[in-house]
């Protein structure tokens, strides 16, 4: 395997640059990838634009239909759903991308230690993701839910996080419960690494294990950290859906695609289909998207998974 | 052999002890005092403490530090935890709310449940398997893109926006079979859409795990020797899928004993599922706790049992 900064020859290729040529030449990467980032970009200007959306009522025209004034119709309030879908993306993109800040991290960190010391450390870690893997995954996540909805983190201060009713207890608990799969693959991956001849040399020069683990070993298994992060986006927007569904989601007032696909149940009935089409639609795109970039950096970075 | 059995088993011992350890601190440690929920506050603080007293919720949380570490003495394991672990394994918990027996509720809605589970998991597998094989037959046309690129769109949808469009149309078409289990045969509803929300997910795998195997040695060896094609692919081929096919069934299990959570609430079916949810909103933690620990435990033995199932079946497993 190449790693990067190998000495250079005419056809020395780092992983990272090899995936990259790969992927640019990938038309339909490509295009999901920028998609990704109009998404991203949608998540981080429309709050600004529509800031005041939330106390837009406007009586008078309550449950339109599309219309040129309003191009996916109106809510129960009055207020634009294609505003509302737009700051819906802001929603789902915060809690997909902290609850991967949470989980990946975490799951390379426990994969990498437990893989590299072996031992009583790796039976503790694998005990541990075991466990909290023999619980299937919604019932987690409602259970840590549960256990949340009283607590309020860093209260009275201006990092208050009310994890019963926010946000921050819908990325926290999907975070907290979905680094297992991460932890799994870095354990398996850090296992083959450890073997290698370089970690040798690094040992017999004296290297500390800590640094070996972190400065020469992690960076190898990096790759898999950044396929499950576009992976686990994937889980996150679907989660945050079912969420609400339950009740358990980001809560009132605050524009979510879960939430407005849950309103459906009875608006459908009265002939309302502009919110859920909006809001499925919108789901839809970014799910499809993730999916495709995840698939296709997966296919990029792990050569073992090429076929000859 | 017997070594493998063993580990295996002392591995799923410690697992269900987990198990039994997280739902406690998740349950029983995190959220607190519940009990304003079932007793009204102004009956006072009697009612309170006898309330507490039945349910063991007085007891020291993890060890009765007050007789310090005589651990000889019962009084020493009297404490909540101790009680939780007994709960578990005996499943002798009582409802909070309506004070019945765990044993006694599963019993009444497990079977709503699995009339549920059962058809969709046997149905979906069913298809699953019969279109990734013909997909994979026809790897590399026109027909394997097009149904791998509806696999991938099945999937992007998200699962209640399946629901609530089956429902509308069912309400359209037929309104007495869009809610409820009036009709025994509602059911096929909930089932269908199971069925049709898991199957893209499922095809794309089984897809994979057959190509994977269809580039083998042995393959070649069958095609050169003159089996036909379609005698190689579900004689040969599908017979070495089975190892992560049947991984993936037994990852179900708990689906089928829990339900299928969401399905069952909202097509009002009276199974497991919406018992849980129902739990969840009333705090009701013995229920919340036992079916957890239920669905963990099922889990947990499923994988033993296919482990071991392996090893029999596959010696290079029980040499690892």
């Amino acid at each position: 395997m190449t790693i990067s900064g190998a000495p250079g020859g005419a056809d020395a290729r780092s992983l990272w640059g090899d995936a990259a040529r790969r992927l640019r030449r990938d038309k339909a990467a490509v295009a999901c990838f920028a998609v990704v980032v109009l998404y991203a970009l949608i998540a981080v200007v429309c709050p600004f634009v529509w800031s005041d959306w939330a106390d837009s009522y406007d009586y008078d025209n309550i449950n339109r239909p599309p219309s040129l004034t309003h191009p996916m119709g109106t809510d129960e309030f009055g207020r634009s759903v294609l505003q509302k879908t737009l700051l819906g993306a802001s929603t789902s993109m915060t809690v997909g991308f902290m609850a991967n800040i949470i989980a990946v991290p975490l799951g390379i960190v426990l994969g990498a230690v437990a893989g590299y010391y072996g031992g009583r450390l790796d039976d503790l870690i694998v005990w541990f993701y075991t466990t909290v893997a023999s619980i299937p995954g919604l019932i987690r996540l409602i259970a840590i839910k549960f256990a949340f909805a009283e607590t309020v983190l860093f209260a009275n201060t201006p990092f208050e996080m009310d994890l019963g009713h926010g946000m921050s207890g819908v990325y926290i608990a999907l975070g907290m419960m979905s680094w297992v799969g991460t932890c799994r693959l870095v354990r398996a991956e850090v296992m083959k690494i450890r073997e290698l001849d370089y970690v040798l040399a690094a040992r017999a020069v004296g290297t500390p294990s800590i640094v070996i683990l972190f400065r020469h070993v992690v960076p190898n298994v990096l790759h898999i950290g950044i396929i499950n992060f576009s992976l686990g986006f994937v889980g996150a927007i679907s989660a945050e859906v079912m969420l609400s569904y339950l009740g358990l989601g980001v809560g009132t007032g605050i524009p979510s695609w879960g939430a407005m696909i849950d309103a459906a149940k009875m608006d459908l009935v009265v002939g309302r289909w502009w919110e859920i089409t909006s809001a499925v639609a919108a789901t839809f795109l970014i799910v499809l998207a993730w999916n495709i970039v995840g698939d296709r950096l997966r296919d990029a970075l792990d050569p073992r998974l090429r076929t000859a | 052999m017997l070594a493998f059995i063993l580990r295996r088993l002392i591995q799923a011992v410690f697992t269900i002890f987990g198990v039994m350890l997280l739902t406690f601190i998740l349950f029983r440690a995190i959220p607190g005092d519940v009990s304003a929920r079932y007793v009204n506050p102004k009956l006072g603080k009697a009612a309170r403490d006898a309330w507490m007293e039945r349910h063991r919720m007085n007891l020291p949380l993890v060890l009765n530090t007050a007789v310090h570490v005589q651990f000889w003495k019962p009084e020493f394991w009297n404490t909540q935890f101790f009680w939780h672990l007994r709960q578990s394994l005996t499943f002798e918990a009582r409802s909070f709310k309506t004070d019945e027996k765990l044993t006694k509720i599963v019993a009444e809605r497990a079977k709503y449940s699995l009339a549920l589970t059962v058809p969709a998991m046997a149905l979906g597998w069913l298809l699953a398997l019969v279109v990734a094989c013909v997909v994979a037959y026809f790897r590399g046309s026109w027909f394997d893109y097009l149904m791998t690129f509806l696999a991938v769109l099945g999937m992007c949808v998200p699962y209640l926006a399946y629901m609530i469009g089956v429902q509308w149309f069912m309400f359209n078409v037929k309104p007495t079979a869009a809610w409820g289990l009036r009709y025994p045969t509602n059911i096929y509803v909930p089932v269908a859409i199971a069925v049709i929300a898991g199957v893209g997910a499922s095809v794309r795998f089984y897809r994979t795990v057959i190509l994977d195997e269809v580039n083998r040695d042995y393959v070649r060896t069958a095609m050169a020797k003159g089996v036909p094609l379609p005698g190689v692919l579900f004689r040969h081929v599908l017979r070495n899928c089975m190892l992560p096919i049947l991984t993936s069934l037994v990852t179900a299990i708990p689906f089928l004993i829990i339900g299928s959570l969401l399905l069952e609430q909202f097509f009002g079916i009276p199974g497991l599922g919406p018992l849980m949810l129902g739990s969840i909103n009333d705090r009701d933690i013995p229920i919340v706790t036992n079916l957890t620990f239920l669905t963990a435990a099922l889990y947990t033995l499923g994988l033993l049992l296919t482990d071991v199932l392996y090893a029999v079946f596959d010696p290079r497993i029980r040499l690892r």
